[in-house]
């Protein structure tokens, strides 16, 4: 009995480590991506505890009396031209644009991983085929094109979704097919098919696992795209429309008081910056972690 | 190296004809527009003479073609917000300030982030690498309306040293230009920096420095030179993000150039502007695109011999 333990002590010591432990430490590693990873979470609480954070809501036109007040013990960030506490809204916008740009990364990681894995895997006239697309994507700038969308489909909250996924798709199908063509040809793939796996077999057990960090880090890196589009085009009144918060239109509104009451402009321009810096530091920090030969593609 | 020019000329004619196609369509095909009943009151026969005068009652075809014929001729029609001028007049009279603070911002700006880039790898982890990184990320990252939003705040309302918008004297452009020169200044810093990193790693810089070859020669005359692929890829989004921020910085500065233009053609579904402005747009990007393809080619012969 007493000569088993110590055997299982060395056993213990020397148990594998899977290569999530090892990205965790490499994410670690990386003080600025913690960092902006810490921050991010607090931003998220924040937002997703919005309703429980004010007394009112971010739409409620309570405080009519001291519209445009400046920025309060009361009022952190003040009170804006139509009555409403401008911190409720603020928060309320971090729930619309983290919203969006979670929608539009899933939506973008449906489109691109598919056709990403397809020309990926199979070269040849659908690789070829699916590239043009992608051509013509890059010759026409995203935002423009979005633009153009939003106003002709009158943006919303789901259009806008559907807009970024567009334009999203494409880094992930990039990302996608290059792991794929990377793979496609090793031993594993080659002994599969020897076996007689069936093209789909391959593609979704072990083509698409193996691509798990490019869909991960595509995810990722898409949500703040997505975030700087939606406010991009609120600012330009045809992403949200009034009255639901979204820090594009509130800057947008914010231009129009800036040389009597600046915290109107001040406030949301500080939330977008600072959300969309901190999704990307923590973005870039996840892509190295994961798979640091994708750096700096 | 010709047989590569002019595939590439071919991919790229064909993509733009697609994306003609493409917006065309897309114009056409969404319900509204500037003649609605709800635009203009006016009565059914009144309305199909205007439709008929402006060529909207033809099918789509027929359109498109009358379209791209006019527009080999430079005929880009009459812009329904201002029908006394041609879109060509209107657009040789919008085309300046974009040209002139764009043109300014990118002069400044590329040229400083490819020595910061430049300093900052040569100097790693010293406090002007971090200033590098810091200005890259920020400027990547951040969009450009919310730097001029800052701009404006500290330096027009809180300072008062200059004016927040206009287009009337150079003071005007000050803030604008450094507004647009965030752009190519952050692409540039971070493309430089890493571009250089990685060919200091490379063996035959240290077979260079091993012969004795001064590090002034080692920089300027092997390092730069290896490093430039990456900087002429780069110019591609650079431009890009260059001319798509213009819509931004001049809806923010108030200035009446392409961008402004381009928001309130879209605004007022003012087609014939609003095509102009896609197509020139998009052409500038397809050569914009085919001179980067060329100008890697040249520095790349991998790329022209591989036949893509």
């Amino acid at each position: 009995m007493a000569d088993v333990a110590p055997v299982l002590t060395i056993e213990a010591s020397h148990k594998s480590r899977g290569a999530a432990y090892y990205a965790w430490h490499r994410f670690l590693a990386n003080k600025g991506a913690v960092f902006a990873g810490v921050l991010l979470l607090l931003i998220l609480l924040v937002a997703v505890f919005a309703p429980f954070l004010t007394g009112v809501g971010p739409n409620e036109q309570k405080y009519l009396t001291s519209a445009l007040a400046f920025p309060s013990a009361e009022h952190w960030f003040g009170i804006d031209d139509l009555g409403r506490d401008y911190f409720t809204r603020i928060i309320h916008g971090a729930r619309v644009s983290i919203s969006i740009g979670l929608a539009a990364a899933s939506f973008s990681v449906l489109i691109g991983l598919p056709l990403g894995a397809i020309a990926g895997y199979f070269g040849g006239t659908i690789d070829w085929f699916i590239m043009r697309i992608i051509e013509i994507f890059s010759v026409v700038p995203p935002l423009l094109a979005a633009l153009l969308l939003a106003a002709l489909t009158k943006g919303g909250y789901f259009n806008i979704v559907l807009i970024a996924a567009l334009f999203g798709w494409v880094q992930v199908c990039l990302m996608v097919r290059a792991q794929v063509m990377a793979f496609r040809n090793k031993e594993f793939i080659r002994a599969a098919q020897a076996l007689g796996g069936s093209t789909w077999y391959i593609i979704l057990r072990h083509i698409i696992p193996n691509s798990i960090s490019p869909i991960i880090v595509g995810f990722v890196l898409a949500i703040p795209l997505a975030m700087m589009l939606e406010a991009g085009l609120s600012f330009l009144g045809v992403g949200i429309p009034p009255p639901t918060p979204s820090w594009g239109q509130m800057i947008n509104l914010g231009i129009n008081f800036m040389f009597f009451y600046w915290h109107l402009a001040l406030f949301p321009t500080l939330a977008l910056a600072i959300t969309v810096l901190v999704v990307t530091m923590f973005g870039d920090g996840l892509r190295d972690a994961l798979d640091p030969t994708l750096k700096g593609r | 190296m010709i047989g590569y020019v002019v595939r590439r000329l071919l991919s790229i004619s064909v993509t733009f004809i697609v994306v003609s196609i493409l917006v065309f369509i897309m114009m056409h095909a969404i319900p509204g527009g500037p003649f609605d009943a709800t635009e203009m009151p006016v009565s059914e026969a009144v309305r199909a003479k205007i439709m008929a005068q402006y060529g909207l009652d033809q099918p789509l075809y027929v359109q498109y073609l009358k379209y791209m014929w006019g527009v080999l001729h430079f005929d880009f029609g009459v812009p329904f917000q201002s029908p006394g001028e041609t879109v060509i007049e209107l657009l040789s009279r919008a085309w300046v300030p974009s040209l002139v603070l764009g043109g300014a911002g990118v002069l400044i700006g590329a040229p400083l982030g490819i020595a910061l880039g430049l300093y900052a790898a040569l100097n790693r982890n010293s406090w002007i690498d971090y200033l590098a990184s810091a200005v890259a990320t920020l400027g990547l990252t951040v969009p450009v309306f919310v730097t001029s939003m800052l701009l404006i705040l500290v330096f027009a309302v809180w300072l008062g040293w200059l004016p927040a918008s206009g287009w009337g004297s150079p003071r005007n452009w000050i803030l604008p230009i450094v507004a647009y020169a965030a752009i190519p200044l952050a692409t540039y810093a971070r493309y430089t920096r890493s571009a250089m990193l990685d060919t200091l790693n490379k063996p035959f810089v240290t077979v260079l420095r091993a012969k004795g070859l001064s590090e002034r020669d080692v920089i300027f005359k092997h390092v730069l030179r290896n490093s430039a692929i990456p900087m002429v890829t780069v110019f591609l989004p650079m431009f890009i993000g260059t001319a798509t921020g213009s819509i931004f910085v001049e809806a923010m500065f108030r200035v009446p150039g392409l961008g402004a233009y381009f928001v309130s053609s879209i605004e007022s579904r003012d087609y014939p502007l609003e095509m102009a402005l896609v197509f020139i747009i998009t052409l500038m990007f397809c050569i914009a695109y085919f001179l980067a393809d060329i100008a890697y080619a040249m520095l790349n012969p991998r790329i022209r011999l591989g036949g893509r």
